[in-house]
């Protein structure tokens, strides 16, 4: 009984000091800001062009619906970049060159 | 042992109320100096939790190993001679120490999602909150209303009265975790929604982030019903593996309402759709779970499965009403927030296929509720209970899981956002004609092939269920092989891979699509084994040494009958010649177990499983003369349902594979603005 | 017509005609008949299975039941008459299934309702979601077309596969 005591307060005592004792910075994480949602929002968009392009090579959209479906998202990817790219910079830079 | 069991459970059940006061209070106030700091403790007390709920788990286990009946549970629970596996068990095989085993697992899961906070520490700080909530009330209930360390009360006994025979078998030592883990981690993508909702989160990352959370517990749980049926299987001796018994239905719900969030979580990432939809499936994911542990707990619907009667019922009705009220007050408060605008390009798309996906698997869940708590709502109404037990359920369920494999097989067909009857056309039409050809073949060849060759529709309805099961599934065998053909045959031309290779990648490329895929031929391989129970068949007989019986094209002859004895139980069985064809192809065991410690029977099967069909023999007892009474049941089939199965679990640790990079890679920036964050689109 | 469009009007044409096979026939067979009437009863011992799946050792009732559902299917019972005598003898809980009497038919309407107003329902919001306008753009920015075509540009090389 005493032997148990002894180990609950030892547990309780080292688990105050984990919780309550803190030294050094707090990780906060980035802060959600307007560029950082218009990234996601990219990435979603590209997301889908890729599987549009996917889908119509595949062999599953007709080449009408293709060209509709596909000029609506490009239009609102270069939305999207062309805000990205002013947020980053204040003025409208020129496209950045993808590596592949 | 039990003090300090005691003891863990109260630091834990302390510690949770600490980080769940805590971390409101930062959450209410984020502009106070210090809230940083109190967040923090909040999240370090919530990973304490873990540790203090598994030392509890420890003592109780360890009290179980040195056999301590001065604790009430494991004297109910254990005896001096159970085997050691089956100590284990002790701690989920009765009502107090599965409550801890479900508070382990949830501090578990806790522990890991506060360990991964940095993935979006604010989203996470609300998650965790919410969880420390649920913990309150399984910690409360595990300290306060069944508490697995109350002492026995009288003089202490020599021996305890042991587990339960039915699950002294060694698939019932995983059965429960796995369930449980899956009833259990439908608290995380719970606690990310509602945190989400609360805290308005901007954009639909925070579905990203749940998305593994969900699939990892759906695996669980899909695993876990399956060793449950699977276990059925071969110790309930009945020989079947499904008996839409209540406790079943309750694992059955949350599973597919889990399948359908499964689907249409795609529909919120990809398009932004189905916001408020979606917020409601997780939420009757998690309280489908809960509803399951309470009609396993309380005893309100009277199943095999039902723990003792007991008073946490009530405790359980009260959480349920809360979670229900707190939901429904942020929702009603912050609905506006879920507001989408998306348009559908065309009737026929791969959205409007996952909205018939999800009705027909509400439906489904609907039927199954409904069902279970008809003879219930019965009894209120007419003032006389009924049952409702497995005819009404293939009834009214068979049609819709028939409805639901034909959109399986179409959907993968169909493309986002809007797809043409003629490409539709096309590529149903080759996979439709051999699937037809399948089952013409599976019709028209004779009977006497066995299995479920020549089954004939017309001769009865589950005949006609099982072929038109059958045709489906090979239709989405096809469909689902067209994909990935497809699919490969892209890849190969833009690489000049081969085809075998660029099946490879185009799965690694999108894993959890094809990783899906796969998912769903499980499901092929599954319904095809319960295809086969049309043509089930049954036999019994009392046999003497040398005779014989006949079923399908097996004789079977009792080459002797016998009993054995040690500490644990008491065996009878037979030993039984099997022919086919006048040659011995194998001698099997059907035994009747006695476990003197709970002085129960239990029968244990014998099982000869086949690709064709399962040879099944039960000793059922003695007759008057001494001599064995042996049912053989003939099961067409059913190892298929166990091969999906696990089908089913790889394909779902493949869609949980990190896709592989897109060859096009863009530069991440690396200055962060500091702008006003928006509201979703 | 085309073979593909004749072929599923043929398959529903023959899923029909099997369909209407089935529902007209009816079993006769004493011994099929004590198995299908066998799996609509419950074994009353309280272990909540079907009476012919009903196997623990030393069942007190499901052997007496056997016995009686034998008797009265070799008599030439209906089944109608076998289930009122059970019921009779055992209370209602001893069928398997609802009746599609009296109140019980709420059970059997119940999920045909949700289905027929579920499907409606589907119809209705994918019907409504097509007639929506199409979403305005994120951004408006002013920005020049040169611009946008490149920022086109890149998002196709971007995405290619």
């Amino acid at each position: 009984m005493i032997l148990g005591i002894v180990c609950a307060v030892l547990i309780t005592a080292a688990s105050l000091f984990y919780i309550f004792y803190l030294p050094g910075e707090l990780y906060l994480g980035p802060e959600k800001t307007r560029a950082s949602y218009l990234r996601e929002r990219k990435d979603v968009v590209y997301e889908n062009l890729r599987d549009l392009n996917f889908e119509y090579r595949a062999g599953k959209v007709p080449d009408t619906d293709y060209q509709s479906l596909k000029a609506n998202l490009q239009d609102e990817a270069a939305g999207l970049l062309a805000e990205i790219a002013q947020l980053e910079s204040g003025a409208i830079p020129a496209p950045r060159k993808a590596r592949s | 042992m039990a003090f300090i069991g005691n003891f863990a459970l109260l630091l834990a059940f302390a510690l949770s109320v600490y980080c769940f006061g805590a971390g409101v209070l930062a959450l209410l106030s984020p502009d106070e100096p210090n809230s940083q700091r109190l967040s923090e403790t909040a999240r370090r007390a919530g990973i304490v939790v873990f540790g203090a709920v598994f030392l509890a788990a420890v003592a109780l286990v360890v009290s179980a190993f040195r056999d301590d009946f001065t604790i009430a549970y494991i004297f109910h629970h254990s005896n001096r001679d159970l085997p050691t596996p089956y100590k284990f068990a002790t701690l989920w095989s009765g009502q107090e120490g599965s409550i801890l085993f479900w508070c382990l697992l949830l501090s578990a899961y806790a522990f890991v999602l506060r360990l991964r906070y940095k993935t979006d520490p604010r989203l996470f700080a609300y998650a965790s909150v919410v969880v420390a909530g649920v913990q309150i009330f399984f910690l409360a209930l595990v300290n306060f209303a069944a508490n697995p360390f109350g002492l026995l009360e009288g003089p202490l006994r020599p021996d305890g009265s042991g587990l339960n025979p039915l699950l002294q078998y060694p698939e019932m030592v995983i059965h429960p975790p796995m369930l449980y883990m899956g009833y259990v981690g439908f608290t995380v993508p719970f606690a990310f929604a509602l945190g989400a909702l609360i805290m308005k989160y901007p954009g639909e990352k925070w579905i990203h982030i749940t998305r593994r959370w969900t699939m990892v517990t759906w695996g669980f749980l899909t695993c876990g019903i399956f060793l449950g049926s699977h276990w059925a299987y071969s110790v309930l001796g009945w020989g079947g593996y499904w008996g839409w018994d209540p406790v079943e239905n309750a694992s059955l719900m949350p599973w597919l309402v889990g399948t359908a969030f499964l689907h249409s979580v795609m529909m919120q990432e990809k398009r932004g759709m189905l916001k408020v939809w979606n917020m409601w499936l997780v939420f009757a994911c998690f309280w489908l779970a809960i509803l399951g542990t309470f009609l396993t707990r309380s005893g309100i619907i009277s199943s095999v499965h039902a723990f003792a009667q007991s008073s946490i019922g009530s405790w359980f009705a009260w959480f349920l009403g809360i979670t229900f009220a707190v939901f429904v007050f942020f929702f009603v408060l912050n609905h506006k927030h879920l507001r989408s605008d998306n348009k559908l390009e065309g009737m026929i798309s791969r959205e409007s296929s996952f909205l018939f996906n999800n009705l027909l698997f509400l439906l489904l869940t609907l039927d199954v509720l409904w069902g279970t708590w008809f003879p219930k709502i019965s009894e209120l109404v007419q003032g006389n209970k009924v049952t409702v037990g497995a005819p009404f359920y293939n009834r009214v369920a068979i049609p819709v899981a028939l409805i639901l494999l034909l959109l399986t097989a179409l959907g993968p067909l169909l493309a986002w956002r809007k797809t043409s009857l003629e490409s539709l056309k096309r590529n149903f039409t080759w996979p439709f004609t051999v699937a037809l050809i399948i089952a013409l073949f599976v019709m028209l060849t004779p009977t006497s092939w066995g299995s479920i060759f020549g089954l004939k529709p017309w001769h009865d309805v589950s005949y006609f269920y099982s072929l038109m099961t059958i045709f489906l599934s090979a239709l989405v065998a096809f469909t689902v092989g067209s994909e990935f053909y497809r699919g490969g045959r892209v890849i190969a031309e833009k690489t000049g891979q081969g085809m075998f290779a660029s099946m490879v990648q185009l799965t690694h490329r999108n894993t959890r699509r094809y990783g899906g895929y796969i998912v769903h031929f499980g499901v092929v391989l599954v319904m095809i084994g319960f295809s086969g129970s049309a043509l089930n068949q049954d036999k019994e007989a009392e046999l003497g040494y040398g005779d014989h019986m006949q079923i399908g094209s097996y004789d079977l002859v009792c080459r002797s009958y016998t009993q054995d004895d040690n500490a644990n139980q008491e065996t009878e069985w037979a030993l039984m010649d099997v022919y086919q064809n006048g040659q011995l192809v194998r001698t099997m065991t059907p035994q009747r177990i006695f476990y003197k410690a709970s002085q129960q029977a239990s029968t244990k099967p014998d099982i000869d499983q086949g690709f064709k069909e399962d040879l099944y023999l039960v000793y059922e007892g003695q007759n008057d003369k001494g001599q064995p009474v042996i049912k053989a049941h003939l099961n067409p089939m059913v190892i298929w349902i166990w091969i999906g199965a696990w089908v089913m679990i790889i394909g779902t640790g493949l869609a949980l594979v990190e896709n592989a990079p897109v060859p096009v890679t863009v530069r991440v920036p690396r200055m962060m603005e500091h702008a006003a964050p928006v509201a979703g689109d | 017509m085309t073979i593909s469009k004749t072929i599923p009007r043929r398959a529903l044409q023959a899923v029909l005609l099997s369909l209407a096979i089935f529902i007209f026939s009816g079993a006769s067979d004493p011994s099929t008949r004590f198995n299908e009437i066998g799996h609509q009863l419950m074994c009353i011992c309280s272990c909540g299975q079907i009476l012919l799946e009903c196997n623990h050792v030393g069942c007190p009732s499901s052997d007496g039941m056997r016995n009686e559902l034998m008797a009265a299917v070799s008599r030439g019972d209906s089944d109608s008459l076998v289930q009122q005598a059970f019921v009779q003898k055992y209370g209602p809980t001893v069928l398997a299934a609802p009746t599609t009497k009296g109140f019980d038919r709420a059970a059997w309407i119940f999920p045909f309702i949700a289905f027929a107003v579920g499907t409606v329902l589907v119809i209705f919001v994918v019907r409504a979601w097509k007639n929506r306008p199409s979403p305005v753009l994120v951004g408006g920015l002013p920005i020049t077309n040169t611009d946008f075509d490149r920022f086109r540009r890149q998002a196709d090389e971007e995405t290619d596969l």
